[in-house]
């Protein structure tokens, strides 16, 4: 089966005064109406790496050579154009007209997007009405909410009815109930068979949403694969998250020589650590704690989820950056 | 045409901004109203009149044997019919009881024309200086008097070579002495400068076109300059927005679209072009209904506003691709802008078109050239003789666009 999307190889380092690389030998396959995510901390490379798949930004060549992107068979870097036709772009940050009404955007957009006639008009209406803005479709942009912003800024990308969606973090800073709007919004999209590249550093979200999830740090996807394939990667690990009345550090050195402590990870105030057990870990935490005369002020204990694979992976939690 | 929705787009954004509408049509429009409303009656554009200026004039000529009473040709001149409109002359026999008028503000002006005023004429070395007194509280009206002087006395400069020449022809013994005022009379006959006629003001108006007011040829180079000026602010405010697009993301997402680059691109200075082109010729109709003022001939006036509009809106889109963001674009180019503009107007602002008081440097900005081609139209010329200057702004706006183009690509590429 052909993939929607194709990505081989893409690199990309921004030379402003020190080489930053941003994407580095990126490579994935989306099949049709799938959900796909890219999830990984600020500055992990996904919005770099959808950018590039926007054709907003060319890829380096890369140090083995070929790279290259195909949407629906199209080449975005040969065919640009009919390869743009497919997919529909729903930016991180709300990029429309404030001075003009919702219903103006949408007919430029449209007429954007290749659309005339009664097409154009039937498009925006079913685009309106899919985002719950017919009745506020003559008010400015200016004058709508956030959440009210964010649905018409998804709804310019459906507009020409795209193969293939790209969602760069499309809930960020918005209250829960737009959020949720949102999330059902994808998954509304999923069962009408497109198909969505969704980009996030929320783990619930990558985790509800997708049907494959690849992991990014540092411009490299470190690891690509289903939701539970990935737990599966941390075998039964446990997350532990303790807080302690002295320096973190006081007790890294005694913690780590417990008995079925597997990683351990100073973060700011806390100390995380993944175990096989915490039933048999966390009595050996608290005795090795007593002997310094250190007192637990707060324990977490986390099943394994997108966090613990993250802290397995790379030593840092997905949220520390 | 993805170029025009774009462009078009753009159009209805500044066409719907209060602020820019006030900007592009209002501020030109008020600043020239300013003028018209200080320097005449708005009520009725046919007899505007500027206020006339009492003019104390003392005549103390003692006259000369050889040259005779050139001093009363001068009051004779000023006294002329073609003068009573902006100068009431009061004949007054004491110097310093004309100095006393003009303190006490019964007289806006005193000329006093001195003793030796003929003696002069037949002793090439000697000079004489004309005084000159006015009321510091008054501005307009003994300019004009002072003007309407100075252009008088010009023509004695050429009577008093005709003198010097005629004594020459004399003391050799080739011209009797007798004959020098007869030589005289007829050099001011032939040069109009007689108590008859009095053409002081070398006023020209194509046939082709109304006879100007006075209070037209005043208004009309100030409301050229104040659209020139905001004319090209319009420009570089339309092109900014290339910077504003790419800040708030709708550039880029526009570039997600199935759209070539070049095509975007094109639609934005579609954009520039367009909204320069609707703001002066709205701002060239609004003023020809409002003041009444003559743009020339229709082709001369056209071709002109087109070419201003085209120099305008790619010096804004060169000025632009120069600029990161719309932080820095927003404060130097409203600062350049204002510069060039000065420079490039500065015969208007300093109220004489034809005066030069910088010499060539306002041809040194695109404005300079876009005011002497608007000039030239409104003093009636064909597009045969403003074209040269036309062709000049379309040289400009060619190397404009294409450093901006390039570098603009540069940047989006």
């Amino acid at each position: 089966m052909q993939p929607a999307l194709f990505v081989q190889n893409l690199h990309k380092t921004f030379r402003n005064g020190h080489n930053l690389k941003a994407v580095d030998g990126v490579s994935f396959e989306v099949n049709p109406g799938e959900i796909f995510s890219l999830l990984g901390p600020n500055g992990a490379g996904k919005t770099t790496t959808i950018s590039m798949l926007s054709a907003l930004l060319k890829p380096d060549n890369g140090a083995t050579g070929a790279n290259d992107i195909r949407i629906m068979g199209r080449s975005l870097i040969t065919e640009p154009l009919a390869a743009k036709a497919m997919i529909g772009v729903v930016p991180q940050d709300i990029a429309l007209y404030q001075d003009l009404t919702a219903r103006e955007n949408l007919v430029f957009w449209a007429k954007m997007y290749g659309l005339k006639g009664d097409l154009l008009k039937t498009r925006v209406a079913e685009v309106l009405e899919l985002i719950g803005l017919t009745d506020r479709a003559n008010d400015r942009i200016s004058k709508y909410s956030g959440g009210m912003k964010r649905r018409v800024n998804i709804g310019v990308a459906l507009l020409h009815q795209p193969k293939v969606i790209y969602m760069d973090e499309p809930t960020v800073g918005i209250d829960p109930q737009s959020r949720r709007s949102i999330l059902d919004g994808v998954i509304a999209l999923k069962n009408q068979g497109m198909t969505v590249l969704y980009t996030t550093h929320y783990m619930e979200e990558a985790q509800e949403l997708s049907d494959r999830i690849a992991i990014m740090d540092h411009g490299k996807i470190i690891a690509n694969d289903s939701h539970e394939n990935l737990i599966r990667l941390v075998g039964q690990k446990t997350r532990i998250s303790l807080a302690i009345n002295a320096e973190p550090k006081t007790m890294v050195e005694a913690w780590n020589n417990c008995k079925g402590v597997s990683t351990l990870v100073v973060e700011e105030s806390k100390l995380n650590l993944l175990v096989d057990d915490s039933n048999v870990v966390l009595p050996q935490l608290f005795e090795a704690a007593a002997a310094k005369n250190i007192r637990i002020t707060s324990v977490e204990i986390q099943e394994p989820n997108l966090e613990t694979v993250f802290l397995h992976l790379t030593g840092r939690a997905l949220r520390d950056e | 045409m993805k170029s025009l929705t774009i462009a078009l787009n753009d159009l209805r954004r500044s066409f719907r901004s209060t602020f820019a509408l006030l900007f592009m049509f209002g501020i030109p429009l008020l600043v020239t109203g300013m003028f018209f409303v200080m320097f005449g009656n708005i009520k009725n554009s046919d007899s505007l009149t500027l206020n006339t200026t009492k003019v104390a004039l003392v005549n103390l000529d003692a006259g000369n044997d050889q040259t005779g009473q050139i001093g009363q040709t001068l009051v004779d001149a000023l006294q002329s019919e073609g003068l009573t409109d902006l100068m009431e002359i009061t004949l007054v026999n004491d110097a310093a009881a004309a100095r006393e008028m003009v303190d006490n503000q019964q007289f806006g002006v005193a000329i006093i024309i001195p003793e030796n005023f003929s003696d002069s004429f037949s002793n090439t070395q000697s000079k004489v200086v004309v005084e000159f007194i006015q009321d510091p509280t008054l501005t307009l009206g003994p300019q004009v008097v002072r003007s309407v002087l100075n252009q008088v006395l010009d023509g004695y400069a050429g009577i008093k070579i005709t003198v010097a020449e005629s004594l020459k022809l004399a003391e050799n013994g080739t011209l009797p002495y007798e004959e020098i005022t007869r030589i005289v009379n007829e050099y001011m006959d032939a040069t109009a400068y007689s108590s008859e006629s009095a053409p002081l003001i070398d006023q020209r108006t194509p046939a082709e076109l109304p006879e100007k007011s006075p209070m037209l040829a005043m208004v009309g180079p100030i409301m050229a300059g104040m659209m020139i000026f905001y004319a090209f602010f319009t420009g570089a405010n339309s092109a900014n927005s290339i910077l504003h697009e790419d800040e708030e993301g709708t550039l880029q997402r526009m570039f997600t679209t199935p759209t070539a680059q070049a095509e975007i691109m094109r639609g934005k200075f579609y954009s520039v072009g367009l909204t320069v082109i609707v703001q002066i010729f709205v701002l060239m109709l609004a003023a020809r209904i409002i003041f009444g003022i003559q743009w020339g001939l229709i082709t001369s006036a056209a071709l002109s506003a087109l070419a201003i509009a085209s120099a305008a809106a790619t010096f804004g889109i060169m000025l632009v691709s120069f600029f990161k963001n719309t932080k820095q674009s927003s404060v130097i180019f409203s600062g350049f802008l204002t510069v060039t503009g000065m420079l490039g107007m500065v015969n208007i602002f300093t109220g004489n078109p034809q005066a030069k008081p910088l010499g060539i440097v306002p041809l040194f900005t695109p404005q300079g050239w876009a005011t002497r081609a608007i000039l030239a139209s409104m003093d009636g010329a064909k597009v045969e003789i403003i074209l040269p200057v036309l062709l000049a702004l379309l040289a400009m706006s060619i190397l404009f666009f294409v450093i901006g183009v390039w570098r603009l690509q540069r940047r989006f590429a």
